[in-house]
């Protein structure tokens, strides 16, 4: 599977958290108070916000339309200042579904270096500090995801964030874009691997708890955003009897297609529902198989431990030696707990779909009254 | 829509039978994405003191008369007085790393901040009509609009050789027409940028009760000039009067269909609901010990 090379990939290739710079002759100046809020070599300051460059949602918006078909995802980079993440540009990542694992592994990292050191060179910035993912219809629950933010939360300063962006909802005219961590109970559950039902119970997880959302912000820089209201401003035609409808044009037109009546992909929305709610039923039924088991074998097992101990205690009301207690579990294997984690994951995507599923329904319901409204009157 | 409000770019007609019978493949026009445009002005904020423009190399498609920029890198390169020296071991570097994400995208041009042509203009453009052959090089001269007298814009050039013995210095520049593209469904990725503040939590319904707020506005002007034409206060103009009376003329003549739509719609929202309970009942049942 390429999920987990490609995890294995970012591990191999992300620099080692580096100490901080120390100047060339040995006076160590102290850090003036005024400006240990920008310095921050420990990564001490909790980030509170993310900001997304306008470079970087265009080029988001771009790849995950072009990769419609497969997943697109990659890496983000920037600079955290003062508890803000800024995050300045990102690239691509190719996909590899089709090679082995080895070589997928070291060509995505060997890309990955490359890019950093091109984009070293012309003055950008090279600091990786998460990764992004498209996802359609809001349900991104998967493993591929956790692993990846699980490797960066592990090597990245203050733990990289994951963006998530939404391309049915981009289509439907409110541009998504969702920045999140794992919460410290999952991060914590992750690294101990125990996700029995008495790992969950401990940890208090449930699929609404593995991940924890950032509030996002947008900022386009000056030169950005000036550029970008030259393109939108309307310029009028030269001829003075044009038509009114094309009197005045301008690259930028508003646009009001979120006004379009008509449940478009709700169908397709459903199918995936009910398609997600099978998959957590065929596993809920595969862990409901195991837990059998293991409660026959642990059955089993006791029902031997218990006649052994009823025969010593003859034995020895007769006289003989007692046969030694033997190791239980030698003869009998029980199985190890069966991991929760997919049924939970499945469990958050059948919440996600019913989610984007209700916001459709609802924004859908607001619109035919309106039209109604409009054409009663 | 040019990008330009006054465009005086050459809107050029490729000549259907040439010589040799072979259809030329000369560029006509140009269309730009914006994360293309984009990263050409983020380069163009990271330039060292020294530059005074900053050059790169434009990937994208190109069809039989168009071609499509859909994304740029940049590429070193100094510039004095004497020469102009380009990077090309990093320009092939970059645009094999760029390949590998995007296999369908190929080198079409390069750009430049500073819309000046001058010799350097020319030679870089020879280079780049080597790597692009046998296609045409198109060149995008980007202006950023921080110099003065030069307003924002972006103006297209393809080039052909010129003079009596043609060299490489030697080149002329026709402008050929380009406008911004880009999917529909990156339309609200531009909305949410164009906004003064934007904020990227806005829920489906926030944004329908922009748009909403947007078209009563729009309306009410609408409503007011026309009241006040009635009134006598200001001449009408009829072509306005007859385009207002030809869009707002039209109504909705749907009847039978509506209700329908609207149980179809309630239903569904009952159905969502009632899963995304069942999906936190079933989460929490998951936390009881079976003992």
């Amino acid at each position: 599977m390429a999920a987990p090379s490609m995890a294995a990939a970012l591990a191999a290739s992300l620099p080692a958290p580096q100490a901080a710079p120390t100047p060339a002759a040995p006076t160590y100046e102290a850090i003036p108070a005024s400006m240990s809020k920008a310095i921050d070599i420990e990564a001490e300051i909790p980030l509170t916000c993310v900001q997304l460059d306008g470079i970087v949602i265009t080029k988001i918006l771009k790849h995950s339309r072009e990769a419609f078909s497969t997943t697109a995802h990659g890496l983000l980079l920037g600079l955290d200042l003062d508890g803000i993440l800024e995050v300045s540009n990102s690239f691509a990542l190719p996909n590899h579904h089709n090679d082995d694992d080895e070589k997928a592994t070291k060509s995505i990292a060997r890309y990955q270096q490359s890019m950093l050191r091109s984009l070293k060179e012309v003055q950008g910035d090279d600091n990786v500090v998460g990764f992004y993912q498209a996802t359609s219809l809001g349900a991104f629950f998967n493993q591929s995801l956790i692993d990846t933010q699980a490797i960066h939360q592990d090597r990245l300063r203050h733990g990289g964030v994951v963006i998530v962006h939404d391309i049915s909802q981009t289509a439907r005219g409110n541009a998504s874009f969702r920045a999140f961590k794992l919460t410290p109970a999952f991060m914590d559950a992750y690294r101990r691997a125990n996700f029995s039902t008495a790992g969950l119970i401990s940890h208090r997880l449930t699929f609404a708890s593995i991940l924890e959302e950032i509030p996002l912000r947008v900022r386009t820089n000056a030169l950005l955003s000036s550029y970008l209201n030259t393109l939108a401003i309307p310029s009028t035609s030269t001829f003075s009897d044009a038509h009114p409808g094309v009197a005045t044009t301008s690259a930028l037109p508003p646009s009001y297609s979120v006004l379009d009546i008509g449940n478009v992909g709700l169908t397709k929305n459903l199918e995936q529902v009910a398609e997600a709610i099978d998959n957590y039923r065929t596993e809920e039924g595969n862990v409901a198989y195991l837990s059998r088991q293991i409660a026959r074998e642990k059955l089993r097992a006791e029902t031997y431990v218990a006649k052994r101990k009823e025969e010593n205690a003859r034995r020895v009301a007769q006289g003989l030696n007692a046969l030694p207690e033997e190791d239980v579990s030698r003869l009998f294997r029980i199985p190890p707990e069966p991991s929760r984690l997919e049924s939970m994951l499945l469990l958050g995507q059948v919440d996600a779909y019913a989610k984007s599923l209700e916001s459709i329904a609802g924004a859908g319901l607001v619109k035919m009254y309106a039209a109604k409204a409009s054409s009663g009157v | 829509m040019p990008i330009r409000s006054s465009s005086s770019a050459a809107y050029i007609q490729n000549s259907s039978t040439s010589t040799n019978g072979v259809p030329s493949t000369r560029p006509t026009s140009l269309t730009i994405h914006p994360s293309a445009l984009f990263s050409i002005l983020d380069h163009y904020l990271r330039r060292t003191d020294a530059q005074h423009r900053v050059i790169g190399t434009l990937l994208g498609t190109r069809t039989d008369s168009t071609v499509d920029v859909k994304s740029a890198f940049a590429v070193l390169h100094s510039e004095t007085d004497e020469q102009v020296a380009v990077d090309m071991d990093y320009h092939r570097a970059m645009y094999d790393l760029c390949t590998r994400v995007r296999p369908n995208e190929t080198i079409v041009g390069w750009y430049s901040t500073g819309s000046d042509l001058n010799t350097y203009s020319a030679l870089i453009q020879n280079f780049y009509s080597q790597e692009t052959a046998p296609n045409q090089a198109v060149h995008v001269a980007l202006d950023t609009g921080t110099e003065e007298e030069k307003s924002a814009g972006v103006k297209a050039y393809v080039s052909s050789p010129v003079g009596i013995f043609p060299k490489p210095e030697n080149c002329v520049f026709v402008p050929i027409p380009c406008e911004l593209r880009f999917h529909e469904a990156e339309r609200s990725g531009l909305d949410l940028l164009l906004s003064p503040t934007p904020s990227s939590n806005q829920t489906d319904l926030d944004v329908l009760a922009s748009s909403l707020t947007d078209v009563q506005n729009m309306l009410n002007r609408v409503l007011a000039y026309v009241q006040s034409v009635l009134r006598g206060e200001v001449v009408g103009d009829k072509a306005v009067g007859r385009y207002l009376m030809d869009v707002l003329g039209t109504g909705v003549e749907e009847d039978g269909g509506w209700t329908a739509g609207l149980q179809d719609t309630l239903m569904v929202t009952y159905l969502a609901n009632l899963v995304r309970s069942q999906a936190e009942v079933s989460a929490r049942l998951a936390l009881t010990t079976a003992a």
